[in-house]
Parts: C-alpha cells; structure tokens; sequence
C-alpha cells in the first residue's frame, strides 16, 4: 500500500519538473519573436542589398508566430495539470492518513481498512492512471509537434546565416541577428529533447 | 489510538465517548469524539480533525462497526470538528453531515457536496436515532456564530461542543474530575477568550437549566456529572466573557 503514496510522490515530481520545462521553452519562444521583428526591421534597413534576408526574417516572423501559438496551447495544457496535480495530492494526503488508520486499527478494523484501501486503490488509482496517461499522451503528441516546426525554424536560420553573407555593408550585422537566432532555436531543441526524455521514461 | 469508553449504556441505546490517544502529538490540540448509537443507528458528534482520523477510527472500530457510520453532526466548523469529513464520506460518499445553515457552504471546502449536509436551521432542530430523538440545542456565539449542541432525553446527556472544554495538563487528564473548583481553574482561560458573547452565554444557560443533564460531554478536557453539570452553569453565568485582556 505504502507504494500508492510513493508513485503519486514520483509522479508529482514528473509534472512539476516538466511543467518547469515547458515554462523555459515558452520564455525561450517569446524571445524568438522579439528576435524575427529586429530583424525585419533590419532588412529594411539594408533594402535591395538583403532581399534575400528580408524574406527569410519575414518567415522566421511567420515561425515566431506560430511557435507562439503552439506555447499558449502547452501553457494551457500545464494548467491542465496542475488540477491533476492537485487532485493527485489531495489523494495522496487521504492515503497517508488511512495508511496510519490501519497501523493502528486491529481485528475488524484493520480488515475493513485494508479491504477498503484495495477497491480504493482499484478505483481512484486505475483512474488517475489514465488521466495522467491521457495527459502524457497529448504532451507527447504536442512536444513532437513542436520540434517538428522549430526544426523548421532551425532551417530557416541556417539560411538566414547564408543569406547574410550576401549582405554587403549590413553583413556582420545580419550575421549576428541569424546567429543568435540559431542559438536560441538550439536552447529550445535542447529543451524539447530533454521533455521528451521525461515523457520517454513514463511511457 | 484512542479508548473507546461506554459512558451510558441502556439497552440499545449507548454513548460511548472516544479519548486520549498517549500518541497524539502536542501541537494538536486533544479532543473527545462520542458515538450515540441507538440499535443500529448511530450518529458521531464532532468527529474530528483530519490528523486525529486514525486514532478515532481505529477506538471505534473496537465498539461499533464503522461502515454503518453514516451520520456525522458537527457543532460548528473548526478544522478540529469535522476536518475529517472527506475521509469518512471515503468510507460512506452517502455520510450525511448535520450542521448549522450558517456553516453549510463553507465546510464543504473540507469535503462533501451539496447531498452531504443537513443543515440546521438557527432554532435548532430534532434529530432522529434509531427510534431516538435528539435535540439540536442552539448554542450560537459560544464560541462559533452558528453553533449547536445536542440532547438526549433518554440518556440525560448534554453535549457541549466547546462550551465546559477544558485544557487538561498531563496527569491531571483523566475523564471524569472529583473537585469541580481544581478542574474549572483548567476551564477558565479559554472560556474567557473563545466564548465571544455575554449575551449568548446567559441565554445559553438560562436554556439548559430547563434541561434535566446528568452528564454534560465536551469536545475538550473532561465530563461534568451530576451536580458538577449545575455548578458549571452557575460558574459560566458569572463568567466575564468576550473581552481580550492585554
Ligand atoms: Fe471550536
Ligand atoms: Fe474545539
């Protein structure tokens, strides 16, 4: 019985470190955005010298936008959460205290507890499995979606870098814009990668 | 875990009060349970806090059985009355909760939804037992705004929520007191400052010196017997009450 309050503590510790995770991602994306507009701005500035740069920082604007909305669903799944969290807790709670219930009970006592404590377990436990695997799953499904568009993200960079040695006088400032793009767009696949992993290890 | 102690017992109709537990830890404040059970009904007065459930489930298990726990009354809502609700509606989600209207929508934050509780209108109200009837007994402000005690004619027992607690220092704890002047210095301090109303307190005891008690049961300390139960009401009359002193 004692295991029943041990998972509930492993998987309380699971949700909040992801949710950890997802909020550093969702910090991550909102610089991307500030980024994409700095560098249209730029494009603009360098006009026919940059053409090239100037389609791919409006494509990257596109990304940013899109990563946005991505985040806000991921933000709004960690709400989700948070009230599986919760009911997790106070689940736990109760079973800590039925758990000393039947230390201290005997004869019919005990037994009624301990019969109790396994349809109990049965039924609270077999449901909150499956909320939390259904939550797994669409975390899992949402974090695979996400790498998908920020590889794309990743390409863009990549050209954006290529494009801005054509660049002229603005060269070694266009460089330095797709740099640091390419930068954060790997602090968020690092991220993702390490999400994955978590989900990975409850699967 | 607590004992369970029969203190009234005729026929099918018994009272059985569940107290000090040697394993309670000191900052939780001590609290007596009783189980009035008439054949095979039963309701449990101020089943207490959360943290208590263990010992009071396990004492009651010894003398009743638990799953036919399905009456709960509730004098007012402190976490030290009825914190335990959501761990015996775990038990019985059909466990219903008599307590005043005035507190029906707040202690639900401890458990129960809108079948759970009865609520007591603020004249009190009859409660049935078995073929019992019990007599929720107005004893609002003393100390809670919305506060019931409850009577049983047959037994002759008054239960007195926080009205006569007592805090017992260690040794001097037992259930029942010989020297009413010893134990009431024990008494005094908390009815000072928790009981909120003067008002309240004399129509408090103006009421139950119409009622023939022979026992009066507190959540708190011990049980007044006899004429201990009209030296109390006396004691409290004269008791200033409600004001804070520095
Ligand atoms: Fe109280
Ligand atoms: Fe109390």
């Amino acid at each position: 019985m004692a295991t029943v309050t041990q998972d509930t503590g492993r998987e309380l510790r699971r949700i909040v470190r992801t949710n950890e995770e997802i909020k550093r991602v969702v910090a991550t994306a909102f610089k991307i955005n500030l980024m994409a507009m700095n560098a249209i701005f730029l494009a603009k500035r360098a006009g026919q010298t940059a053409l090239g740069f100037g389609v791919l920082s409006n494509e990257l604007r596109r990304f940013a936008m899109d990563l946005q909305k991505q985040m806000s669903q991921l933000r709004e799944m960690t709400y989700g959460s948070v009230n599986t969290v919760t009911a997790l807790v106070k689940q736990a709670r109760l079973n800590r205290v039925l758990e000393r219930a039947r230390k201290e009970s005997s004869g019919s006592g005990r037994s009624l507890i301990d019969e109790f404590m396994r349809t109990r377990h049965n039924l609270v436990f077999a449901r909150h499995r499956e909320q939390i695997a259904a939550l797994n799953r669409r975390l899992s499904q949402m974090i695979a979606d996400t790498a998908q568009l920020v590889e794309l993200g990743s390409v863009l960079a990549r050209s954006a870098k290529i494009e801005a040695a054509y660049g002229g006088a603005f060269s070694t400032s266009l460089m330095q814009v797709s740099s640091d793009f390419e930068r954060t767009i790997g602090e968020i696949q690092r991220s993702l990668e390490s999400l994955t992993k978590h989900q990975d290890a409850t699967l | 875990m607590k004992t369970a102690r029969v203190i009234y017992e005729d026929g099918k109709h018994k009272w059985i009060a569940l107290v000090r537990d040697p394993n309670r830890p000191d900052y939780l404040i001590d609290s007596n349970e009783y189980l009035v059970i008439d054949d095979d009904d039963s309701l449990l007065l101020d089943p207490g806090g959360n943290e208590v459930f263990p010992a009071v489930f396990s004492a009651l298990s010894t003398e009743f059985d638990p799953r036919k726990i399905t009456k709960l009354f509730a004098s007012h809502q402190d976490p030290d009355i009825i914190s335990s609700l959501a761990l015996w509606l775990e038990f019985n989600p059909q466990v219903k909760c008599y307590i005043s209207w005035l507190w029906a929508s707040f202690v639900p934050h401890f458990g129960g939804n809108k079948e759970t509780f009865i609520s007591i209108p603020d004249g009190g109200m009859d409660i049935m037992i078995g073929s019992q009837r019990l007599q929720a007994i107005p004893a609002h402000y003393l100390h809670s705004s919305g506060n019931f005690h409850l009577y049983d004619p047959k037994a002759k027992i008054l239960f007195s929520g926080d009205v006569g607690a007592a805090l017992l220092p260690p040794g001097e704890d037992d259930l029942f007191f010989e020297d009413f002047d010893r134990h009431i210095r024990h008494a005094e301090g908390f009815h000072r400052r928790w009981m909120g109303s003067d008002k309240a307190k004399r129509d408090w005891c103006q009421r139950v010196s119409q009622l023939d008690i022979e026992m009066m049961c507190p959540q708190h300390g011990a049980i007044y017997r006899g004429d201990q139960v009209r030296r109390f009401i006396d004691w409290f009359s004269h008791l200033e009450v409600g004001i804070v002193k520095g």
